[in-house]
């Protein structure tokens, strides 16, 4: 592009504006990261404490989410180490960051004030964990993760009616329909971008 | 030809709008991320950088990463409202065509 103080025309203008913002759309390329990891983890810690609570007399299996919190840390750091790798950060960018801060100290909180009773937190925890899900689908223009949201709602009502056996089995599937499979769609989907 | 009598003449050259264009839409952006997308040289890129800093458009922040310096940058209020006032012009114009 030359340094341009030759007059333009107004069509000229309007090319240079649309084709420059065109070119800066959301970064999703390291989101995938973040929902195979916690799928993958949300999933081995839901069935640890079912495989707990149904075959062995632990009395508290729902010790294994504390596994959660360095899983919290790891993800903090790879987000930051990606953060200042990218090139650019768009306005968007940041809505979805600060929905899953959001989602994090919610979630927090949830389990602070749930304590004692945590064998009732699962229905509550889908509920909340459908929000940033499906907030996110629509902000990086994604639809397995919005259809990945309303499921963790449907799993949620499964959990809250169902007998106790199904109702610890609902967070592990609807980790892999809200997180593994949007996960695995969302990777393929930045791999063959990036071809 | 038309001439843009009333256009900001800072912001009315093709590559000082490209930038302003892309941070217009964006938080910040790196320096080559600009001159990827205007495909500038490094030394017009950083001129017309700097006279829009130096109008106070844009903000400028030279940091490292790694071993290697990173200049990165973002439109500031008064350059969005320059920015604003610019494209307005233009519709105007291309309203009267």
């Amino acid at each position: 592009m030359e340094n341009g103080e030759k007059i333009m025309t107004g069509e000229e203008s309007f090319r240079i504006i649309t084709e420059m913002i065109n070119r800066t759309k959301v970064n999703i390329s390291n989101s995938s990261f973040h929902f195979l990891f916690w799928g993958w983890l949300i999933v081995a810690c839901s069935l640890a404490e079912f495989i707990l609570w149904k075959f062995t007399g632990v009395s508290s299996p729902w010790y294994v989410w504390f596994l959660v919190i360095p899983g919290v840390f790891v993800s903090m750091i790879y987000g930051f180490r990606a953060g200042k790798r990218v090139s650019f950060q768009t306005y968007a960018d940041n809505i979805y960051v600060w929905t899953w801060m959001a989602f994090l100290i919610a979630a927090a909180v949830l389990f602070i004030i749930s304590s004692g009773r945590m064998q009732f937190v699962a229905p509550f925890i889908l509920t909340l964990a459908a929000i940033p899900t499906f907030l996110s689908g629509f902000i990086i223009k994604f639809r397995p993760l919005i259809f990945g949201g309303i499921t963790f709602w449907v799993f949620a009502l499964i959990a809250r009616f169902a007998g106790n056996e199904v109702s610890a089995l609902t967070v592990p599937l609807a980790m892999f329909t809200g997180y593994l499979l949007p996960g695995y769609m969302l990777k393929r989907k930045v791999n063959h971008e990036k071809v | 030809m038309k001439k843009f009598k009333d256009l900001d003449p800072l912001i009315h050259s093709q590559l000082r709008l490209a930038v302003m264009s892309i941070l217009i839409s964006v938080e910040s952006a790196d320096f080559t991320f600009i001159q990827a997308q205007t495909g500038a040289t490094a030394g017009n890129l950083s001129i017309q950088i700097s006279k829009l800093k130096e109008a106070g458009y844009i903000e400028v922040t030279k940091k490292f990463k790694g071993n290697y310096p990173q200049t990165r940058c973002r439109i500031t209020a008064s350059g969005k409202e320059r920015f604003n006032e610019y494209v307005n012009t233009l519709k105007d114009y291309l309203d009267q065509k």
